[in-house]
This record gives structure tokens, sequence and C-alpha cells, in this order.
């Protein structure tokens, strides 16, 4: 499903140059659910960002569902992960004055789907969710737990290939991140590809592939891509 | 609270592109309101530099006009005889003192430069009466004011003695030709005094028994039909004004009853009515009486209403301009009061802060009033050098500006200290600080609403006035306006008998129509559009008028050439010619409208006699010839009857008013006619030279005043609001920067971004215009004395002010619309 090869990113500051993602060579096939470790700075959200197609100014080449996104300019990248692709942020991210439904219709709104469809996928999403009751509640009025589901709600509701989660139980006690995360196996299950990036080794133990970024460096990946080790150990 | 005033003064160093945007929103808006309330005060409410001004009266009167003449126009009720003044003052009990005084010109030669100066002919009690000193020398007495021509003195005001005399006193007892007359100077009159007639400057004060030589061909102290004085007394001490006029009345009604005894005509219901249904009134006079404040009341308070929403706005915008600054500014008092600041403590500095800004700015607004009032008052006055008004920011216009500042500082600093009063501190520390002022967002959103509604306000005033300019400005004035130059030649005033003035002014258009360039040129004793007339009681062959009416119509008197030169078309009969003089057959032309309405057609108007006078005249006049119709007083004034009296058949009359039509433009021609006149007679003064389409302007003076300032106004408000509307939209852009992301993130283009800004900011603007738009219907109501075939709901006007608002707002949100668009959603959201 996804494929990239040599994939590198830095920010540029002043005369320096930082590296953040140094030859990245990975394949994600469809199904399977991906963790991302790494210590902070290690390169884990940039290579959310890049899979999201949120950042555009890596090099290298990513195909997507045998699309070569490296070949596609912003609004075609822009309109492929309006399709496919679903995001899930630790802090939920969601819209203050925007209500549960609001919230979760949001990129629908963005698609041209007609209303009356719109508001049928939200009345299934949330009842899907178990959410029917809060729907016209704020996010101030919501938990965490609660927000947190709006949020991977509102992530699913187009059916995406591919949902990507940034720390999504970062902001959570125990037993709300546990259900997260038993929310996150049950889409994985349903078909979704899931990548997260996470701290916490219990969360990733809910995943079928572990990969660790280290200096930007792709350091270890359970599936035992050797070459890509091998060369971050020469 | 030095402290504070140093730290505000270092906040705003910091910020000197706020800081400067503020003082210069806060210098225009104050300085407009200075620069109108300077002539405002001056015009309306400032007394006169006499003593005591709150005990002067004005005498004026209702009933019966009928069979007067007056010089002013109008029902003349503020205007009495010579005799009539001399009986109110003889015969009073309430009034320490009664003057009479009038307005003149004449000509004044000084070491052999003759000049046109204004003058005030004035009774000898006139400077007792309202306290007036001496500069030097001494002011008119009494004495100067028993014998008929037997006092040729003269004092001067300070202002002339000032620019014409540079403040010697050796012209003491010098003499002056006055009209070709010898007149001594006496005095000068006290510094900062200029008459009891407010807003008018004369240069010289003349006794009242030398009406003869001051105002040449005029002999009217004994006539009691002849109304031309104003009376101005001072009520004795103790003595009420509803005293006094309780005492007057059984006066006045004896004196209608023995002024009746000498009219011989008029019905018996009138001669019933002559007395019982007059009375005198007496007006508070501490302001001196002025025509001229009538006229400009009304638009001097809508330019006052006009600047004070524009004060509203500037406050408005202030206040919207800090909260973006207090909210940006959430973290660093979070911080204060961590440490333990008072509330009230912040709260002052927030205060210092805005008094500082409102000081910088009504500084500034002080320094540029003068000159901004000083053009205000040159358009009233009519002339570049002869201000009517002070436009020095005396007292009352400091403390106005000073009150006007501190306020406009007090409420914008308001709503800013008052969000710092309730921050929430753990957000406010953690830098959300748009959750630190929950409700300031909302508060912003309806100030930018208010600005914008008030913007539409002053537009759509705007939009008014200047629709009505131009409609004034479109007017069929019944003549040929272009290539026409007038000037006015009184060869009275140069010592030249009436006798003589014939002559001279068959001699002036003979020079005059010999120049090359010269198609045609004529004269009129009534200038056209110059707010004059000359209006006669007339009897017609053939028509009784109703009874009551008094038949008065326009009757200027005219020389050959007049309408050739005027480019008034002859309907019917014949045209005036060199033939018709003092001892022929005496004619008249008529306009259409005259002849319409007393015959009912032009035709039939021919051949019939009329006379000027009452119902006893000799019918002694004949119709020669009808006119095409032509407005006379003003652009605004429809077309009235008139009669064209031929000026060569009366050789009383002196003074014309030339109108010379130019092949080149008549300002080229301008030195040919001064040169030529010379030429002529050095003695000649020539007066008021300007070109018709100048006297047009002239005569719409004050409402392209209106127009010209409520244009400007309207600027500023947008401009100001425009800045204000920037800076709280970029500042709520910049607020919205992880709204944005999110929304990118999730899919959203980046168009659908700039929508997002943009019809964000048109509703606001939405909400503001349709309020403003019915508010501006029902207040351009109050305005409709001013307007000319305009209606206060002017379509056009409307949507000029809807499309002009639009523009404004979009371009004002524009930059913060592309610049919301170019947010990178992971920089956005990084802030986890």
């Amino acid at each position: 499903m996804i494929e990239m090869k040599n994939l590198e990113r830095s920010y540029r500051t002043g005369h320096t140059e930082t590296w953040v993602l140094r030859r990245i060579n990975l394949t994600i096939r469809e199904g399977e659910f991906v963790t991302v470790m790494g210590p902070s700075g290690a390169g884990k959200s940039s290579l959310l960002n890049v899979l999201a197609m949120l950042d555009d100014q890596w090099r290298g080449e990513f195909y997507f569902a045998d699309h070569g996104v490296h070949a596609m300019n912003r609004k075609q990248r822009a309109e492929l992960a309006r399709r496919r692709i679903g995001m899930v942020f630790q802090s939920y991210h969601l819209l203050d004055d925007l209500t549960v439904a609001e919230n979760i219709d949001l990129p629908l709104s963005y698609k041209d789907i007609p209303k009356s469809e719109r508001q049928a996928l939200v009345a299934d999403t949330l009842d899907r969710f178990n959410i029917v009751g809060k729907k016209d509640l704020f996010p101030s009025q919501l938990s965490g737990g609660q927000q947190q589901l709006v949020g991977i709600a509102r992530a699913v509701i187009h059916k995406p290939d591919l949902l990507l989660a940034d720390e999504p139980t970062g902001n959570l006690h125990s037993e709300q991140a546990k259900e997260i995360m038993q929310l996150f196996r049950a889409l994985n299950e349903q078909g979704t590809t899931v990548v997260q990036v996470t701290h916490s080794e219990t969360n990733a133990e809910y995943g079928t592939r572990t990969i660790e970024l280290r200096d930007g460096w792709l350091y270890r990946d359970t599936a035992g891509l050797e070459a890509n080790v091998a060369e971050v150990k020469a | 609270m030095m402290q504070d005033l140093r730290y505000a003064l270092r906040q705003l160093r910091r910020t000197p592109a706020f800081t400067v945007t503020a003082v210069l929103t806060l210098a225009l808006g104050i300085g407009a309101n200075t620069a109108i309330f300077t002539v405002f005060h001056e015009v309306l409410l400032r007394s006169l530099p006499v003593q005591m001004p709150g005990e002067l009266v004005q005498l004026s009167y209702i009933g019966s006009n009928m069979g007067r003449i007056n010089i002013f126009g109008g029902d003349g009720t503020d205007y009495f005889s010579y005799p009539m003044y001399q009986d109110l003052r003889d015969k009073s009990t309430v009034f320490s003192g009664m003057l009479s005084d009038t307005e003149a010109q004449v000509g004044a030669v000084w070491k052999n430069q003759p000049e046109l100066v204004n003058a005030e002919l004035v009774s000898g009690n006139y400077f007792d009466v309202l306290g007036v000193n001496a500069a030097a020398g001494r002011t008119l007495l009494p004495s100067d004011d028993r014998v008929k021509e037997g006092s040729p003195v003269v004092v001067l005001s300070y202002d002339y003695w000032k620019t014409r005399f540079a403040l010697s006193p050796a012209v003491l007892n010098e003499s002056i030709l006055i009209n070709g007359h010898p007149f001594v100077i006496v005095g000068v009159a006290a510094s900062g005094f200029h008459s009891a007639i407010n807003g008018f400057k004369p240069k010289l004060f003349f006794p009242m028994m030398m009406e003869a030589q001051v105002m040449p061909g005029q002999d009217k102290l004994a006539d009691r039909r002849f109304v031309w004085l104003t009376v101005v007394a001072r009520l004795k001490p103790g003595v009420s004004l509803a005293t006094a006029q309780a005492a007057m009345t059984p006066l006045w009604k004896s004196l209608r009853a023995e002024e009746l005894t000498s009219i011989t005509r008029g019905s018996a219901k009138f001669r019933e009515e002559f007395v019982a249904k007059s009375s005198m009134i007496l007006k508070e006079n501490s302001k001196g009486f002025s025509p001229l404040r009538d006229d400009l009341k009304t638009p001097l308070m809508i330019l006052m209403g006009m600047v004070l929403l524009l004060a509203a706005m500037t406050c408005v915008n202030l206040t919207s301009l800090l909260l973006v600054r207090a909210a940006a500014r959430g973290r660093e008092f979070a911080v204060r009061y961590a440490l333990g600041a008072a509330r009230g403590r912040v709260m002052r500095q927030m205060l210092i802060e805005g008094l500082l800004l409102g000081t910088l700015g009504g500084g500034l607004g002080l320094l540029i009033a003068p000159m901004a009032a000083s053009i205000l008052v040159r358009r009233i006055s009519g002339s570049e050098n002869d201000a009517l008004y002070s436009v020095a920011p005396g007292g009352v216009v400091l403390w106005f500006n000073i009150a006007l500042s501190l306020g406009i500082s007090l409420l914008f600093s308001m709503a800013p200290a008052w969000q710092m009063m309730k921050p929430s501190l753990n957000e406010a520390l953690r830098q959300q600080s748009a959750s630190t002022l929950g409700g300031a967002q909302r508060f912003r959103r309806t100030a930018i609403a208010i600005q914008i509604g008030l913007s539409v306000l002053l537009l759509s005033g705007a939009g008014l006035f200047v629709r009505t300019l131009h409609k004034l400005k479109a007017q069929n004035m019944g003549i040929a306006t272009d290539h026409l130059l007038g000037f006015a030649i009184d060869p009275s005033l140069s010592g030249y008998s009436a006798k003589e003035s014939l002559g001279v002014q068959n001699g002036v258009r003979s020079a005059l129509a010999g120049l090359p360039g010269t198609k045609w040129v004529g004269g009129t004793t009534d200038p056209v559009l110059s707010g004059n007339q000359e209006r006669r009681s007339l009897q017609i062959e053939g028509y009784s008028a109703p009874q009551g009416e008094d038949v008065a119509v326009e009757a200027p008197h005219i020389t050959p050439g007049y309408m050739e030169a005027l480019g008034i078309p002859l309907i019917a009969g014949r045209d005036l010619s060199e033939a018709d003089g003092v001892n022929t057959q005496k004619v008249a032309l008529v306009n259409q409208n005259f002849a319409t309405k007393y015959f009912g057609s032009p035709q039939k108007a021919l051949g019939h006699y009329i006379a000027t006078g009452g119902p006893a005249t000799k019918l002694d006049i004949q119709i020669i010839g009808v006119v095409g119709d032509s407005k006379h007083r003003g652009v605004r004034e429809g077309v009235v009857s008139t009669v064209y009296l031929a000026f060569a058949q009366y050789p009383d009359l002196s003074g014309l008013q030339f109108y010379v039509r130019t092949l080149q433009t008549p300002e080229m021609a301008e030195n040919n006619v001064r040169a030529a006149l010379h030429g002529l007679d050095s003695k000649l003064v020539v007066d008021s030279m300007k070109t018709m389409d100048e006297q047009i302007d002239d005569s719409v003076s004050n409402e392209r005043m209106i127009a010209l300032l409520a244009v400007s106004f309207a600027l500023v408000a947008l401009l100001t609001t425009a800045v204000g509307l920037y800076g709280v939209l970029a500042y709520a852009t910049a607020q919205r920067t992880r709204e944005i992301g999110i929304r990118m993130a999730l899919g959203a283009q980046r168009m659908a971004v700039v929508r997002l800004v943009l019809l964000d900011m048109a509703k606001v603007a939405l909400i503001g215009i349709a309020v403003a738009l019915p508010v501006s219907v029902l207040m351009a109501r109050w305005l409709r004395s001013q307007l000319f075939e305009v209606q206060p709901f002017d379509p056009l006007t409307l949507i000029g002010c809807v499309v002009v608002t639009a523009v404004m707002v979009m371009a004002a949100a524009a930059l913060p619309a592309r610049r919301a668009a170019s947010v990178e959603p992971t920089k956005a959201l990084r802030t986890e």
C-alpha cells in the first residue's frame, strides 16, 4: 500500500540544515497495524506528516496504492489524502465552536457529498461509536476519552484506507487509553491500515509490526527489513 | 505612577506601528472635531467681546410690513426705520441704552490708494451701549451724531489699524477720503471687537448722521417706510427679558398706531390688524445679531453631528485595536497577577497607556485643527483674505479638545482594562491567550460591526451631499454661464454725484464694449445668483390683487446689452435700447413667468402699463418686451416674477454690476478689463470681479463645504475602519492558526480557508450595514433642509454606500485571508 524509497526530510535554520528523516526505505502492506516508536526528536511525527501528505518538502520516492506521490503537485496530494487517509491527533484537535456532530461532519464538508448523504453518514458514525447522545454537545463538555472518540470517529467517517494516529492516547488515562486502542484494533480488523506513533510499549502491543526511528534513521523494524537496518549500523 | 508612565512609554515605543496608527487615528478624529468645534463655537456659541453681553437684547417684531422698503430682503421684522429707532430709544424705560447700526461698503482713499472696505454706520451711543473702549484716541460719541452731516469723523477697527496703518498713532486726527469726502480719524476700537453684528468685520465706524456721505444716494433718516437698521438695547440692571418685553408691549402698540396714521391706504381689516396683530419681540443678544448665523446654523449642526460620529468611530476603533493588543499581552498581565499585582494596579497601567495615546493624538489634533478650521472659515467668508471668524484655538476650544481627548482615551481604555480584570491565569500562562479573553472575540466583532455601521452612516451622508451638489450644479439657470465675467462699479463710492454716475457708467460700458474679445456687455443694479434681491411693490394694469396681497416682484434696473450678455432670450417685443432715456417713455421688460402669471401669455403682456409703489401710484411704465425665465437669487431658488426696469431712466441710481460676455476665457479677459477701467478712470474701484462659474460656486458654497467635509469625514472613517478591521482580523486569523491547520489536515483546500475568513468578515459587515442603512435613512430626514432634489431614501446613494463599504471590507480582509490560506498544517499542529 505504501512504499518509500530513500525518503529524506530536513529543516533549514539559518545556515544549518537539520535532518529529521534520513534515507527511509519502508513498505507497509494493506491491513497492517504499524507502530512507530522512538525517542523525542527521532522523526516520528515528521514521518507521520509525510504519510498524511501534510508535508511536501521531502525528497525521495513515495508510492501510495501505486500512485507516485512524489510526482504529484500539492493539490493532487491533498485530494488523494482527503479521499484515502484519516488522521487522529494527540490533542484531539476538535474545533471548539462546533458540536460533536458538526466536528464529525467536517471532513465530509470538504468533499462533494450531498447534505442528506452526509447526515446519514454522520448518523451512522455516531451510532457506530455509540455517541449519539452526545452529538449536540461541544468538545468542552466532553471528557478527554470522549473527545478522542469523536476525533477517531471524525477520522474514519469517510472510510479511509489508511488511518494515522499521532500519540492518540497521550492525553488520556490508562483506562481510556485501553478503550481507544481496542477501537483501533477493531478498525484494523475491519480492514483499515493503521499507523500509530506512540511512546507506549503497551499501545505498541496492539499493533502487528513496530518500527523504531532514531535521529531520523529507520533503526529497527520487526518485519525485518535488514537492508535499511544494516545501512544504519554501517 | 511614574513607573507606570515609564512602562507605558516603553510599551508604545516597542510597538511603533501600533502607536503611530493609534496616534494618527486619534489625531484625525480629535483634530476634525476640534476644527469643526472651533467654527461651531465662533459662529453659534461665542459671546460678543463687550461688557456684560448677557444684558444685550435685540429688538424685532411681528406684524404686517406692507408698504415698507427693506434693503435686506426677507420679511424684514429684524429691521427698523431711523425715526422708529429714535422713538423706541427715547420712550422706553427698561433699557440703560439702545443703539442702532447697519452694514455699509465705502470707497476709502488713504495716501492716494483707493480701496473698497466694509464699514458700519452706527448711532452715536453705539460704543457706550456695548461698553467697548478705544484702543487709541476715542470712540464715537453721542455728540458726533446730533446734526445731520455735521460730524465727518471715523473710528478704525483695531484689525484695520494694524494691517493698513501698522498701529501708527500718527493717523489719529488725520483725514481719510470716504466716497470722496474727507473724514477725520478720531480713534481706534478695542482689540478683539469687530461689530455688534456677529460675523461682520467692518474696518470703519461712522456716525449715523453721516448717512448721505457713507451711503451715497441714500437719505432715509427721516423716512418711516425705509427699514434698514438693526436695534440692540442693554437691559437695565435687574430687569429681566420677560419684564422688558411686557413693558415694551404698550409702547410698541402706541407707536404702531401712530405709524398707521401716516398710512392712507389699506383695507379696514389690514388697518385693524396692523396694530392688533403686531407685537414687539425681544431676543437675547449676547452673541450678536447675525443673519449669517441663521444660514450656517443647520450646516454646522450637521457637520458637528457628523464629526461626533467620527469621534465615536475613533473611540470604537481604538477600543478594538487595544483589545487585540491586550489579548496579545494576556500572558504578560497573567504574569503580573501571578506575581501579586492588584487588579487596580493592572487597570491603572492600561488607563495610563490609553491616556498617553489620547494625549499624543489630541495634541497632534490640536495642531492640525486651526489649519482645517481656517479652510472652513475662508469658505464661509467667501474670501481668502478677510476671514469673518477667528480660528485661533482659544480657551473654550482648548478645553473641548482636552475633554474630548480624555473622554475618548478613558472610553477606549475601559474595555481592555476590564478584560484584564478577570484573566484565566492557568491558560494565559500556557499562552493560550484566546481563551484568556473569552468574550473579547465577540466584543471585537461587535466593535467592527459598529465601525462599519458608522462608516455607512457617514458615507450615506456624504453621498447625499455630493448628489445634492451635483444636482445644484446641473441646474438650468436660464442664463449662459460660460464665458461670462462679472464685477461691480459704484461711481458714488469714488466721489461722483448721482447726476454724474450715469455718464461714468455709460463710459465704462463703452470702454468695455470696445475691448477686443468682448461680445456683449450689460449692467444691473442687482447681481444674479448672489443671494440679493430687489423686490418692489407693483401695480399692474388690469390686475387687481386679492385683499391683503401685496404684489411685490423682483425689479432690478438694467442697461441695454444685459440680456445678450447673460444669454437670456427675447421671447416677445423688443429689448431695451440706448434711446430709452430719462426723457422718454418709461419702459420695462418682464420675464415669461410674470407675463404668464399676470397676462396669460407673453404676447398679451406687451404694451400694458405697470408702476412701482402703492395703489395710488400712476401706471407709467410700459412693458415693451418679454424675456426668458432665469434664476435670480440663488441656484436653489425657483424662478420668480421679474420686471427689468431701464437703469438710464432713474437718475438717482449709481452702482452697477457689469457682465461681460467674452470670446476668450473670462479669466484671460480679467486683466484687459482692469487695465481698460484703470485707463478710463483710476479713481473707480472695481469690486468682486469673478466669472459666472465662480459666482455659481460661491452660491452653492455652503453645500460644497458640507459635501467636501462630509466626504473627508467619510474617507477618514473608511480608512480607520479598514485599519481597525485589518488589525482585528489579522489577530483573529493568527489566533485561528490551529483551527485552520486542523481544517486543512482534514481536507480543506486553501480557497476554502480564504472563503472561511472572508465569509466570517462578510457576516459582520452585513450586520453592520443592515443596521446602519435604515438608521441612515432616518437620519437623512434630519438633513432634508440641506438636500436638493435628492430624497433621504436615495437608492443610488445607498447602493453606492454598500458597494464602497463592501470593497473596503474585502480589501482589509484580503491580506489576513491570504495569510490564513498560507498556513502550513504541519506547523499549525505542532503545538503538541
